[in-house]
């Protein structure tokens, strides 16, 4: 609460009054629908006539309709200010009416009050006499039949809904430019029209909603969080706000959001080449540790699909501030030939309670209770693998390796894989002891082909190019085997998903620390505390002589 | 109603260029860049071949990108800015 020096506020007639006036004043602050407020009112106008021309009494209500309504209520004489705007209350930061405020002749605040507290009062109104010369005067006011305390009302500017509006109009955090809407434009169609979405509708990001959204996390609203491609456009932490509003997040997910926007604008993670790829690739989002459940994350049914708030909000606000801030929009610079729903939002967490192995984060070298979040870029869409007879950890594996084999096509050989398992699927491989590396290891084994069925054919023009042989030393190359991804490690494991039922899913990456690197982070209050690259690996094909193979170099096993 | 929104965008207004004007003839050097897409040294040895035919006394240069997936080095962009006269670039597959 401070007392406020300066304002002007319009009276009952729509005259301006300044304040302070001269000489000693007695400034209140109330509400119609207050009943300490109505109780004081009196005392007020009391006050006021009693102390005459030796005391102004000035009393700001914080709606206009309720001035007509007091003063008649009270037949009050004392000028009442509009204090609608609440310009007025916010500067003096009330939290309760009636609040009372004395200056003596010199405009200094000597005694203040809220609510009502007849100890207070009568100290006030003895001390309003003397100001005004009157002291010892009658000042007409019946004390022993008031009570003794009644608590005041919250202020108006406190109410939701006015609060984050006052806040967010006067805070002076918000610096983005405002979009003005002719009243007879609907929003939805204007936010869509101007290309703002990503072809759902969205949140409309109001002042007060962004406003609100800023209060998930105590960084700076005007923090450069990061330079976004391909437009590289500096980011703040207002515009990722505005763009998760409209993602329809809640403030508690802005350190997710945040660090996943770090996390995409990093040299390893390349968001730059997800986006603008021709193949279609996606950042997918993988979250673990305590936060998954602090803002309500699905890990169980449904996991990776629809139906979470804060799975599809956290991924889609990526999304859109890679679109409107990065520009990176369908047909311009992203140039994916044909995408695929995941593009909207794909992001989930991962169930670590029914997963045999160290979670994602903790292989990746962070603590069980750090809240971690990892981007990986993946191309290929969601893919089911249905095993319902495998009880053991070999046929599950052998299961997933055929699965894979022909992932993008059966000839050629990828980098990495993400394998989403689902909690009885994880489970024959933690009931048979099988370590992560022992999954990869059999993936690896049962997807290994002789080089020869690698290569491009008459019949099937995928596949590695017949120069490739030669590299690898001839002929006597032909029989080695080629497994489908590079290294055991570009086989990520996480599980996710209920035990509903005895099915998984692949995901085919996008050559996984070539193009793109799996990047995760440690989730602060401000966004990401430390980001690690799973794999630093860069393949420089002027280097590794491999022309013509794309990023996707064979790996082949010597004996 | 909504009346006013905030701006998600960047807010930025494009610089404008203009196109370098058309020069007569090809001269000088013409650096040929591969982006290191499958077969773009297949389309760039071909083009190549015909400058060099069809634009006798030019000279070209190679230049290619470490990967598909990122834009060019500025060393590389900074080479072809100070010792060619032009650049074709062969893009995507």
């Amino acid at each position: 609460m401070h007392p406020p020096t300066k304002f002007s506020l319009l009276d009952a007639n729509g005259q301006e009054q300044q304040f302070p006036p001269d000489g000693p004043v007695l400034l209140a602050l109330v509400k119609e629908d207050c009943d300490t407020c109505n109780l004081t009112l009196p005392l007020l106008e009391a006050v006021h006539r009693a102390t005459e021309d030796g005391l102004d009494v000035w009393v700001a209500v914080q709606k206009t309709d309720d001035i007509p309504v007091l003063k008649e209520r009270h037949d009050l004489t004392m000028p009442l200010l509009d204090d609608d705007a609440l310009d007025l209350s916010y500067e003096t930061d009330i939290d309760t009416v009636p609040t009372l405020f004395l200056y003596d002749e010199e405009q200094n605040c000597t005694l203040q009050t809220f609510g009502f507290d007849k100890h207070e009062w009568r100290e006030i109104a003895s001390e309003s006499m003397e100001l005004a010369g009157r002291s010892g005067a009658d000042t007409a006011i019946d004390w022993e039949s008031l009570p003794e305390q009644r608590p005041g009302c919250g202020a108006r500017n406190y109410e939701p809904g006015v609060y984050e509006r006052l806040q967010a109009i006067k805070s002076g955090d918000l610096l983005s430019r405002l979009v003005d809407l002719a009243s007879s434009d609907d929003i939805h169609e204007f936010m869509y029209d101007q290309g703002y979405t990503d072809g759902f509708p969205v949140v409309p990001p109001t002042r007060e909603r962004v406003w609100k959204m800023l209060q998930g996390t105590p960084r700076d609203p005007q923090d450069e969080v990061a330079i976004v491609p391909p437009n590289l456009a500096p980011i703040t932490v207002e515009k990722i706000a505005i763009n998760a509003v409209m993602a329809g997040a809640k403030p508690e997910y802005m350190p997710a959001i945040i660090s996943l926007v770090e996390i995409a604008c990093t040299e390893t993670f390349n968001i730059h080449g997800v986006l603008a790829t021709t193949m279609g690739a996606t950042p997918v989002g993988i979250f673990n540790g305590p936060i998954r459940d602090r803002i309500g994350m699905n890990y169980l049914h449904g996991a990776l699909g629809s139906g979470n708030r804060a799975n599809a909000a956290i991924g889609r606000a990526l999304r859109l501030c890679a679109r409107n801030v990065g520009g990176s929009i369908p047909g311009g610079t992203d140039r994916a030939t044909q995408g695929g729903p995941h593009r909207l939002t794909m992001n989930f967490a991962e169930n670590e309670d029914a997963s045999p192995w160290e979670s994602l984060a903790v292989e990746y070298g962070f603590e069980p209770t750090d809240d971690i979040a990892t981007l990986m870029a993946m191309s290929g869409g969601p893919a089911t693998v249905a095993d319902e007879r495998s009880r053991d950890a070999r046929g599950m594996a052998g299961t997933l390796a055929a699965s894979m084999s022909c992932m993008q096509d059966p000839k050629s050989p990828m980098v990495d894989t993400l394998v989403v398992l689902s909690p009885d699927h994880a489970g024959i491989f933690g009931r048979s002891g099988w370590s992560k590396d022992d999954v990869r290891e059999c993936i690896m084994e049962e997807t290994a082909i002789p080089l020869k069925h690698r290569l491009r054919s008459d019949d099937a023009g995928c596949g590695l190019p017949p120069s490739v042989v030669e590299r690898f030393g001839g002929e006597a190359a032909l029989d080695l085997p080629v497994p489908k991804f590079r290294e055991p490690s570009n086989i990520i494991l996480v599980v996710a998903g209920s035990s509903a039922a005895k099915f998984s899913t692949i995901l085919g990456g996008w050559a996984g620390g070539v193009y793109s690197t799996p990047t995760s982070a440690r989730i602060g209050p401000d966004g990401a505390l430390e980001i690690r690259g799973a794999r630093a690996a860069e393949m420089d094909k002027r280097s590794s002589g491999g022309r013509d193979l794309g990023a996707f170099e064979p790996n082949i096993r010597r004996p | 109603m909504v009346t006013q929104i905030l701006d998600p965008t960047d807010e930025r207004v494009p610089i404008k260029r203009s196109l370098t004007p058309r020069p007569e003839a090809l001269h000088g050097t013409i650096a040929l860049l591969d982006i290191s897409k499958p077969r773009g040294d297949v389309f760039l040895n071909r083009l190549e071949e015909l400058l060099h035919e069809r634009a006798p006394g030019i000279e070209t240069r190679r230049f290619m990108k470490p990967t598909v997936a990122k834009p060019a080095p500025q060393p590389i962009k900074d080479e072809i800015l100070e010792e060619c006269d032009f650049v074709i670039e062969a893009l995507a597959d």
